[in-house]
């Protein structure tokens, strides 16, 4: 026989794990490089794509190195019955992993909250009057996870939004920033989360530069903070432009 | 939901303009702050914050686990947050519990500091008792019995206020055992630990109305505003955590703004928590 | 077909897309009396597949299948598990299907699709019962530790022929799969060693790794699959999903490399099929399995 489904057999993973934590390198230390050879300060190429689903509303795919996502935007449809009349269009979120999204299966960190941070991400920068008594479902697969996932997601989730023509202020863009000793580092991987001393998250409108989100965590000095900020806001005015270059492709191959 | 006129929006935003808000504060004043440690016999530290008309309570429970694969050479802590329907009728149902992770995570985000452990609240190594064996798992339950506005900085008062109250008993672990079985534990009856509460950081909250910021916001100013930033803030000065709520986007220098205002504030409510805590030891002490 | 006169009279006057909304039988029935599609594919034909290999490089063996916009992604994660005692010889393969919410409006999360289980069965009944892959291959120490695959297949995109994708993508993700080099250290217990290692270390010997290099399974048996929907005479191959909501008799055929019939599979449906409406089937099959061994074919020079 093939195979014996609800043997319950436990099974192991011969996987290494790395559990050396890298040198903490001094602000002189210039030369040193990141696992993936990026510089401190470069964020991982980006490729974006939308109208990745067809049985959905709008739909995006977005690979940052190893992360890769695909958000689906459904909608504006039908509010549950059990909802109450609103005046106002609801948004629900939903973030969800495959089981091979990271290597050490099972054993990966929880990621309930990302669906409610995807939800805070964007409630801000959808113009929810223009669907009222309706939903629209943002629902999104983390394919692989390769670090900064969150991000990923919300960057592609308003990608998505676009491309299912819901009415929003402008695009969001997040990138989240890993300060490891003294040096910060844009756009992380999972092994420089793993050994991060904290980590700041921002979601922004770049056009009209303004912050939607910002989450933090671990230890910063202000001057940390400020360096930080200023970063990802240069890196998401960047990944706006490139954004809206995918989404300009997009409309013209659509006209032809 | 506080249902507010016209009217009264009007006073409240335009009290929080000329720095002079409906119960007579400024922007920047707390309400008074009431700190009681050791509510709960059963607990292992415990203690109730009451700032202004928002009441929590905060329990601290010790209990013998096993670390984590991942990591062996630490503890675990928990978070947990309860928003009782009898406080506000919004928090029966899916709303309370919404709030309550919303909260919980907050919590966990400025108490647990970054993956590698810097800036963290509480140090998850000392919790060790011995490597990839036995742990001290730490439960921290947080439960509101009235809201007044302001719960996350009332449940950041109250936890680290609980944790000060903490006492942990002695654990001998039998010396050699082989590699794959659990060692023995004899846990002391009469020995205590106290728990070091010296990098716990305050939360400060200052929420957005209009074009002004204020700490410590009842319900009723919370229902006027457009963003809320929560900092925490240790006593060196230095940010441990940061959530924003609120849809509305806010300008980056505004934010770093917010950031200093909130290292200025956390100061003084820093040394007024601090005396408050002693003098609730000191008072549980004699009774 | 015999139409009634009134949807004719109708059709000229409404708009396409309005007819197609309001009376999606008609609208079909009027394109197959024409043997054409409303997509233009003639009644037999399967729509445009493609293949890509090795895109999940968190897995042993992972492939995407994309016929027409159904789209696949299937992944296969390498364990090490102890035998049962039954077969101390022989690994073991899981399978499971996920319809996360993101493939078709009609999955929320939380409730998860009712059609997944039903094509992890499946899946799973034609992959062992072809002996596609010979489990003894997958054994590393006798009674002692064998390898357990996982293979998870998620659709990223539903729109009909769900099975035949998802049967595609699993194939060429065994047909991808590397067997991790590991070797059994002094506890009994199976580790990795990486390239480096093996020459830093002395203390793995030859004897030790237990497989020594990486290699790929022997595919001795392929199954190829074809839906079919049955409407009144017509045979539809590769339906897409707007044809099976409309027209519910579903057969699918599974033929291995020799032609043989590995499964047979009709559901239900309000329509009887005839022993020549199958036979026609089974024809159909054919030709498709040759067009995917073509395909897959292609991938294996890469």
């Amino acid at each position: 026989m093939a195979s014996k489904p609800g043997a319950a057999t436990s099974t192991y993973s011969p996987k290494i794990v790395a559990r050396t934590r890298p040198p903490i390198f001094k602000d002189s230390d210039l030369d040193w490089t990141r696992p993936d050879g990026r510089g401190f300060h470069q964020c991982r190429p980006a490729l974006l794509q939308t109208g990745a689903v067809s049985s959905a509303s709008g739909s995006a795919y977005a690979e940052f190195g190893n992360t890769k996502v695909i958000v689906s935007v459904f909608g504006p449809r039908e509010s549950k019955k059990a909802m109450v009349y609103s005046d106002v269009g609801r948004l629900n979120c939903n973030v969800s992993y495959t089981t091979f999204a990271s290597p050490s299966a099972g054993q990966g960190t929880d990621h309930k909250e990302y669906s409610s941070m995807l939800h805070k991400a964007l409630e801000g920068v959808i113009m929810t009057e223009t669907f009222p008594k309706t939903t629209v479902d943002v629902f999104a697969l983390v394919l692989e996870s390769g670090g900064s996932d969150l991000p990923v997601v919300i960057s592609c989730a308003s990608l998505a939004l676009v491309d299912a023509g819901i009415m929003m202020y402008d695009l969001i863009t997040a990138v989240s920033v890993s300060c490891i000793g003294k040096s910060l580092m844009i756009d992380p991987v999972t092994e420089e989360e793993g050994c991060e001393d904290g980590s700041f998250t921002m979601t922004c409108m770049p056009s009209r530069y303004e912050i939607t989100q910002l989450t933090i965590t671990g230890e910063w000095t202000t001057p940390n903070i400020n360096e930080a900020m200023q970063l990802c806001l240069d890196a998401c005015s960047k990944l706006g432009e490139i954004m809206r270059d995918c989404l300009k492709q997009a409309a013209s191959a659509s006209d032809e | 939901m506080v249902g507010l006129s016209i009217g009264e929006q009007h006073f409240v935003k335009g009290g929080i303009a000329q720095d002079l808000r409906t119960d007579g504060r400024k922007r920047l004043t707390y309400r008074p702050i009431y700190v009681e440690t050791g509510v709960i016999p059963q607990a292992n530290g415990s203690a109730r914050v009451r700032i202004g008309g928002t009441d929590v309570i905060a329990s601290v429970k010790a209990e013998i686990g096993r670390p984590s694969s991942l990591q062996p050479d630490k503890g675990k802590v928990a978070v947990f947050i309860d928003c009782s329907p009898t406080a506000e009728p919004t928090f029966g149902g899916r709303g309370g519990e919404e709030l309550s992770s919303e909260l919980a995570l907050a919590l966990q985000r400025c108490l647990l500091g970054g993956k590698s452990g810097a800036g963290a609240g509480i140090n998850l190594s000392s919790l060790l008792i011995k490597e990839g064996k036995v742990c001290w798992d730490l439960y921290i339950d947080g439960l509101v019995i009235s809201s007044d506005g302001n719960l996350l900085d009332a449940l950041g008062a109250a936890i680290k206020a609980a944790l000060t109250n903490t006492a942990i008993p002695k654990v001998q672990v039998s010396a050699e055992v082989a590699d794959d079985e659990q060692p023995e534990i004899d846990i002391s009856d009469e020995e205590y630990q106290q728990f070091d509460t010296s990098s716990v950081p305050v939360i400060v909250t200052l929420t957005k109305v209009g074009a002004h910021y204020i700490v410590d916001a009842t319900t009723e100013e919370e229902s006027q505003m457009s963003s809320a930033v929560s900092i925490s803030v240790n006593r060196v000065g230095h940010i441990c955590g940061l959530t924003k709520r609120g849809g509305c986007g806010l300008d980056p220098s505004v934010i770093l703004d917010m950031i200093s205002v909130a290292k200025h504030v956390s100061e003084s409510l820093m040394n007024k928590l601090d005396s408050e805590i002693s003098a609730a030891e000191a008072c549980e002490d004699e009774s | 077909m015999g139409l009634p006169d009134s949807s004719q009279d109708l059709s000229s006057e409404m708009e396409v897309d309005a007819f197609r909304k309001i009376f999606p039988l008609r609208f079909f029935e009027r394109h197959l009396s024409e043997s054409l599609r409303p997509d233009g594919r003639p009644l037999g034909k399967a729509r445009d597949t493609i293949v890509n290999l090795g895109l999940v490089s968190s897995a042993d063996g992972s492939a995407l299948a994309k016929i027409g916009y159904t789209t696949m992604l299937a992944a296969i994660r390498m364990e090490v598990m102890t035998p049962s005692t039954d077969s101390p010889d022989e690994g073991c393969i899981a399978v499971e299907f996920h319809m996360p919410p993101i493939c078709s409006p009609t999955v929320r999360p939380g409730r998860p699709a009712d059609a997944a289980p039903v094509i992890s069965k499946r899946l799973l009944d034609t992959i062992s019962s072809c002996n596609m892959i010979d489990l003894k291959e997958l054994c590393l120490v006798s009674g002692k530790a064998a390898w357990m695959g996982y293979l998870d297949i998620y659709c990223l995109d539903a729109d009909g022929a769900l099975f035949d994708a998802a049967l595609l993508s699993a194939v060429a993700a065994f047909s991808n799969l590397q067997i991790p080099v590991v070797a059994l250290n002094d506890n009994g217990r199976i580790v990795a060693i990486t390239g480096e290692e093996k020459q830093d270390n002395a203390s793995i010997t030859e004897k030790e790794a237990v497989n020594k290099e990486r290699r790929k399974l022997t595919l001795k048996n392929i199954p190829f699959s074809l839906t079919c929907i049955l409407h009144k005479n017509y045979i539809l191959a590769d339906p897409t999903a707007e044809e099976e909501s409309i027209m519910d008799t579903l057969v699918t055929v599974v033929l291995d490399s020799s032609d043989q019939i590995v499964s047979f599979n009709k559901s239900g449906g309000n329509a009887l099929a005839h022993t020549s409406a199958i036979k026609s089937c089974v024809e159909l099959a054919k030709k498709r399995g040759n067009e995917l061994k073509q395909i897959l074919g292609e991938m294996d020079v890469d």
